[in-house]
């Protein structure tokens, strides 16, 4: 397998993605909206609360809801990416000339996943590192004591579930490309996908111990979560190569 | 001269639908030939099938000397393909170049001489000008063009054409034919074209075969069928005149099997032509008709094709 031909498939892919307007505002408006939404929440409670049980019990909810916001808001795009990687090519007539050209069904299904995995991990750790350091400088300037947002579990969920279910996303949008005639069909079933995400930060807040989120279960639930990331990638991806058949796409025209 | 395509009992089913039934047919290097048939009859699958974007469902077929079931890539290489409706199988949003450049690059074709190839491409086209246009700017015609310049961008062995002129004018048209024969000529390239233009196909094919209901009903070299229909060759002998005296005294004679007027031509066919033809204008113009015209009427496929549909049909 040729991976220069799957990067050049992904390159493509995301070159003309790019050019979708709803594509293009979902890479921004979601990179964007999780480390937004995150920081602003840190920065108003880090400069108006008062250090005390307060502060400490709001502040302890920030790292699993941080880490868990960032993860969410980066399934999103790979899910418009892969739609329209996937189903576009259906939709535009551009399915036959692409399935004809020598690329084996593998090296066309890395670049279809390359294309929607890369900016999205890329946006998942730039999200990260605006999260950590925006909140660094604001407990800098506030002189509170400085507290690691995302934390370790958090930073466990971000580096190891979140892609595999990034990559369940895609997997799942190359099991419905064969069925869906539309893009916009296809994005929906991002909506799925993430109440995945939904676990790490539900369970942390319906176990509290003394108001605040009990750590073991932040770190039994983020557990949770990556365990269930691998069998459901697992099960789609092999799904996936199962039901990525040019045979198949081309005779469902 | 070896097969470049060889079909051995191709079939393909859709569910209950047989979309080909056991066709069997071989293209020599460096020939053009011509699938005709009527719509739904087939043609596309097999272009499909011999592209390996379809599986058969039973038999198989051979391109450039390798089996589409056991080496369906190696057989992607070697074949440069223009699907149907080519018109509408662009990336809109890219631009004439880029698409070029993208499938190039798929295909394998060296990075320094990409550039190249397009230029001369999009030249031969007249589409280098607009180069840098995205495709979803241009008019049906021109992505026509462009798609035919992404088949030909690899230098493929084989082409399979679905329809190549069907959304060209008139010129451009005539310069694809052009392009078609001369690298069928000069570069050995084999063609398997799928066409409904008989005259096209007429003028450009070694070969052609007629499908329908996904099977082959006729088959053979354009040269043999167009012998094939010089036994019922008719002839128009235009005159200045009363038609009806000359039409009756064309019909008393006995090597004259038919003989109809149409205004001023009557319209014969004649036993034995090439010893016949001059005894009856002499005939005729003895008898006083004053015959300004006698011309052979053009042998047509399209005779053949609608006789042999409606005969595959019945």
């Amino acid at each position: 397998m040729a991976f220069s031909k799957a990067m050049l498939v992904a390159r493509a892919d995301l070159k003309m993605a790019l050019q979708v307007k709803y594509v293009r505002l979902s890479l921004i408006g979601m990179g964007a909206f999780g480390p937004i939404i995150a920081l602003l929440l840190i920065v108003l409670v880090v400069a108006s609360v008062p250090l005390g049980a307060d502060y400490y019990i709001l502040m302890a909810f920030f790292p699993p809801m941080g880490a868990t916001l960032l993860a969410m808001f980066s399934v999103i795009p790979a899910t418009m990416i892969s739609a329209n990687a996937l189903v576009g090519e259906r939709e535009q007539n551009t399915l036959e000339p692409i399935l004809s050209t020598p690329l084996t069904d593998r090296e066309l299904l890395l670049g279809k996943t390359l294309s929607s995995f890369i900016p999205s991990i890329a946006l998942l750790l730039a999200g990260t590192c605006a999260v950590l350091l925006g909140s660094t400088i604001a407990f800098v300037v506030t002189g509170k004591p400085w507290m690691m947002i995302p934390d370790v579990p958090g930073l466990f969920l971000i580096l190891c579930a979140a892609p595999l279910v990034i990559l369940t996303a895609v997997s799942v949008n190359i099991i419905i490309s064969g069925k869906v005639k539309r893009v916009y069909e296809a994005y929906q079933s991002s909506g799925m996908i993430i109440l995945v995400l939904m676990i790490p930060m539900l369970v942390p807040i319906v176990t509290l111990e003394a108001d605040m989120p009990n750590p073991n279960v932040i770190w039994l639930a983020n557990l949770f979560t990556f365990l269930i990331s691998i069998i459901l990638v697992t099960v789609t991806w092999a799904l996936a190569l199962k039901r990525f058949n040019r045979d198949t796409m081309v005779s469902r025209r | 001269m070896s097969e470049e395509v060889e079909i051995l009992g191709l079939t393909k089913n859709f569910g209950e639908l047989v979309a080909l039934d056991h066709i069997e047919e071989s293209v020599p290097e460096g020939s053009i030939f011509g699938l005709l048939g009527p719509n739904g009859a087939g043609k596309s699958t097999t272009i499909r099938l011999l592209c390996t974007l379809l599986k058969p469902t039973d038999g198989t077929a051979k391109v450039g000397g390798l089996d589409i079931r056991e080496s369906p890539v190696k057989v992607r290489e070697i074949t440069g393909v223009l699907p149907e409706e080519g018109n509408h199988t662009l990336y809109p949003s890219l631009t004439v170049y880029e698409n070029l450049e993208y499938f190039g690059r798929l295909y394998g074709v060296p990075d320094d001489e990409i550039p190249g190839r397009i230029q001369d491409l999009l030249t031969f086209m007249e589409l280098w000008e607009r180069k840098d246009d995205k495709t979803g700017t241009l008019s049906t015609g021109n992505r026509q063009r462009v798609a035919l310049c992404r088949a030909l961008l690899h230098n493929p062995r084989v082409l399979l054409l679905d329809e190549p002129t069907s959304a060209l004018d008139p010129v451009a048209a005539k310069r694809v034919r052009e392009l078609i024969m001369s690298l069928s000529q000069k570069y050995r390239q084999t063609f398997f074209i799928n066409s409904h233009n008989l005259a096209e196909v007429q003028r450009i094919c070694d070969r052609i075969a007629i499908i329908d209901k996904g099977k082959i009903i006729l088959t053979g070299k354009t040269t043999e069928l167009r012998e094939k229909l010089h036994g019922q060759q008719e002839y128009r002998i235009r005159i200045v005149g009363d038609p009806s005296k000359a039409e009756s005294l064309v019909r008393s004679v006995d090597y004259v099997e038919s003989a109809s007027t149409e205004v001023d031509t009557i319209v014969v066919r004649i036993r034995d032509p090439l010893q016949n033809n001059s005894k009856l204008i002499r005939k005729l113009l003895d008898a006083g008709v004053n015959v300004v015209e006698f011309s052979e009427e053009e042998a047509s496929l399209e005779d053949l094709y609608l006789e042999t549909i409606k005969g595959g049909s019945s």
